[in-house]
């Protein structure tokens, strides 16, 4: 609870999630105060029965077409029977996640049904960890899982976060990978238009360990991602990118420290974030480099593309290098589409919306290009035309 | 084909007069050269024509084939075969070469009520095109412009005009950062398309692009109009004497 706000009496929210909620008071919080923005009373969400309901959920997830290697979890809790778990090591209860901070301390009251998932060799299928939540009244889910990557395996890890109702989720995910261990991780946000997204990601990378991550927040109208990279051994390597495609009043903020413990390590942060409406997107992303860290290569930037005069976008780029031989840096941009782009574009008779439409999908492409799995890029290239299509008149 | 009566245009966001009273009128089949010195107006007419945004229309009228060009978007203006090779074409990183050359016919394609290329006929159209013009398949892989060279890039231009068949082509200094060798393949690449329904208008500031692409009528433009008309030795007298003589009459 150290890092809770000193708030003397908590809010009805507060006392029904049962734990305090940061305010703008602390500094990783300026942008997404939980603690005003927060005014439902979420009460702890029930076990849900009716299978009938989870199935038709699962259905409409647009990856349930692709050959996935299922795992599903309602209301934070595992659904063995939508579960494809034959031949995978599951066990229940998961470590502590590496950083004690509010969304952690949410979970260790929210999530009571953790669960470890042990990958070793090369998987034979992408691993799907599909997130639903089902809330006929506003209620309160944390998830908690583990998965940890033997020394040399592989995995391409897919986390889908849904939902039906008003509701906040919080669910954790820490990941370990092993020695030389080489993991492709995506994540697509497309909760409920209701609903909260408060989650963490913890990335623990042994020696010679391979990253590639990415994440689309798309849905959810209050999103906070903390993210965290660390590495624990010489010579990983990470790549961690995102997506944001937001608009009406959607609010989305993330959180990622790149911790550089050890040397000879590289890390890139890519994030390309699309804000139509009046939506507010935040990236607060943080490279620490530890005094034994020589040789460190980090470099982090994020990029806004605003598409109305109402959206903003807000960067905190942070470096901490206590190490003499690195080379880090970061940078960080925000505008409107560039006009000459778009009469180029129009000028060889592609009508506005297209054009436009070309040069949005362009610039997230980058981030995109970076996803190592046709199938899945097929499903975030017709996400993003859907959502283009909605977001360019 | 196109006919400018009297076009007078300022910059949108100051009082500053660009064209003051510009009128031209270019037949199909015709090649006009238009020459002047630098700030005569000469990109100004045409971003006016092809509808760049910033320029506002003060007095007089442009038509192509009898519509009132000036009224219609951008891209409406290419579906009615209009086509500005840009002086400095814009890179686009992201967009592919051959997706934004597929998009933009078929987009003009679907404008006119005709039905889109097929995949293969397209690739064929390309193909062929690209090959006269001595454009790569590697050069049609990277994103639009991103990574050419400044010869490369115009040469990108003319094959986008090449496959988009326009029936009014407008070249703003195409020859400019051209070594010899590359404008000749410029040149031929725009004489290929030279033919009695297409009229060409070669905005020009030197004589040398002339030599190539030989134009039936030579237009000398200066602050904003044109003072001067004459057939095609009309380019080497001014390139012998100068544009002064102009610049002072026309202040």
């Amino acid at each position: 609870m150290t890092t809770a706000a000193p708030a003397a009496v908590l809010t009805p929210a507060e006392m029904a999630i049962g734990t305090p909620l940061p305010s703008r008071r602390q500094e990783d919080w300026k942008w997404t105060d939980l603690r005003r923005r927060i005014e439902t009373p979420y009460e702890r969400a029930a076990a849900v029965a009716d299978a009938a309901r989870v199935a038709k959920l699962i259905a409409a997830d647009p990856l349930a077409k692709l050959p996935l290697r299922r795992v599903v979890f309602v209301n934070g809790v595992l659904d063995r029977t939508h579960s494809d778990l034959a031949g995978l090591t599951l066990t229940t209860g998961a470590p502590d996640l590496t950083e004690d901070e509010p969304l952690a301390t949410m979970n260790a009251t929210l999530a009571d049904a953790a669960v470890t998932l042990a990958i070793s060799g090369a998987a034979d299928r992408p691993l799907h960890l599909m997130f639903l939540t089902l809330a006929d009244t506003p209620a309160a889910v944390g998830a908690r899982v583990h998965v940890s990557v033997a020394d040399g395996a592989a995995l391409h890890l897919i986390e889908s976060h849904r939902g039906v109702g008003q509701y906040l989720a919080n669910p954790a995910l820490s990941l370990a990978l092993g020695k030389g261990a080489a993991v492709n991780r995506a994540k697509l946000e497309l909760e409920d238009a209701a609903a909260t997204h408060l989650a963490i990601a913890d990335m623990t990378l042994a020696a010679h360990a391979v990253l590639r991550d990415f994440t689309l927040t798309s849905g959810a109208a209050l999103n906070r991602q903390n993210g965290r990279v660390t590495f624990a051994g010489e010579g990983a390597d990470a790549r961690v990118t995102g997506a944001y495609l937001l608009g009406g009043s959607q609010h989305a903020d993330t959180r990622l420290v790149v911790d550089h413990q050890v040397p000879r390590c590289v890390s890139r942060e890519v994030f390309k974030c699309v804000m139509d409406g009046a939506a507010r997107g935040v990236f607060q992303g943080k490279v620490i480099v530890a005094r034994d860290a020589q040789k460190t290569d980090g470099k982090q930037s994020s990029h806004a593309l605003l598409l109305s005069e109402q959206a903003e976008f807000d960067a905190k780029p942070e470096l901490e290098i206590y190490a003499d031989d690195v080379v880090c840096g970061h940078g960080a941009t925000s505008g409107d589409l560039d006009h000459d782009h778009m009469f180029y574009l129009m000028s060889r008779g592609i009508p506005h919306d297209e054009a436009k439409a070309m040069l949005i999908a362009a610039f997230v492409g980058e981030v995109f290009d970076g996803v190592d799995h046709e199938g899945l890029k097929g499903v975030l290239t017709a996400f993003a035309e859907n959502w283009l299509a909605t977001h360019t008149r | 084909m196109l006919d400018i009566k009297n076009l007078h245009v300022k910059l949108a966001d100051e009082d500053r007069e660009i064209l003051k009273g510009l009128s031209l009128t270019v037949k199909p089949g015709e090649v006009h050269a238009i020459m002047g010195p630098n700030g005569s107006g000469k990109s100004t007419l045409s971003y006016v024509l092809a509808g760049r945004e910033g320029y506002e229309v003060t007095e007089g009228a442009a038509t192509l084939n009898g519509e009132d060009v000036l009224a219609l978007e951008p891209n409406e203006r290419a579906a009615k075969g209009l086509f500005l090779a840009f002086q400095y074409p814009i890179e686009i990183p992201g967009v592919a070469t051959m997706q934004f050359l597929k998009v933009a016919l078929n987009a003009q394609r679907k404008a006119r009520g005709e039905k889109e290329l097929s995949v293969p006929d397209f690739m064929r159209l390309v193909k062929d095109r690209a090959q006269k013009l001595n454009v790569t398949q590697e050069m049609l892989k990277r994103p639009v412009n991103v990574g050419f060279s400044g010869g490369e890039k115009k040469r990108a231009e003319i094959l986008q005009m090449a496959v988009l068949e326009p029936s009014l082509c407008i070249l703003d200094e195409t020859d400019s950062g051209l070594d010899i060798d590359a404008l000749r393949v410029v040149a031929e690449g725009v004489n290929a398309l030279r033919s009695p329904d297409r009229a060409m208008v070669v905005i020009t500031h030197y004589q040398r692009l002339l030599d190539y692409i030989v134009p039936d009528v030579v237009h000398v433009m200066a602050n904003g109009r044109i003072v001067r008309t004459g057939g095609k030795e009309l380019a080497k007298e001014l390139e012998a004497r100068g544009y002064a003589e102009y610049v002072e009459a026309a202040e």
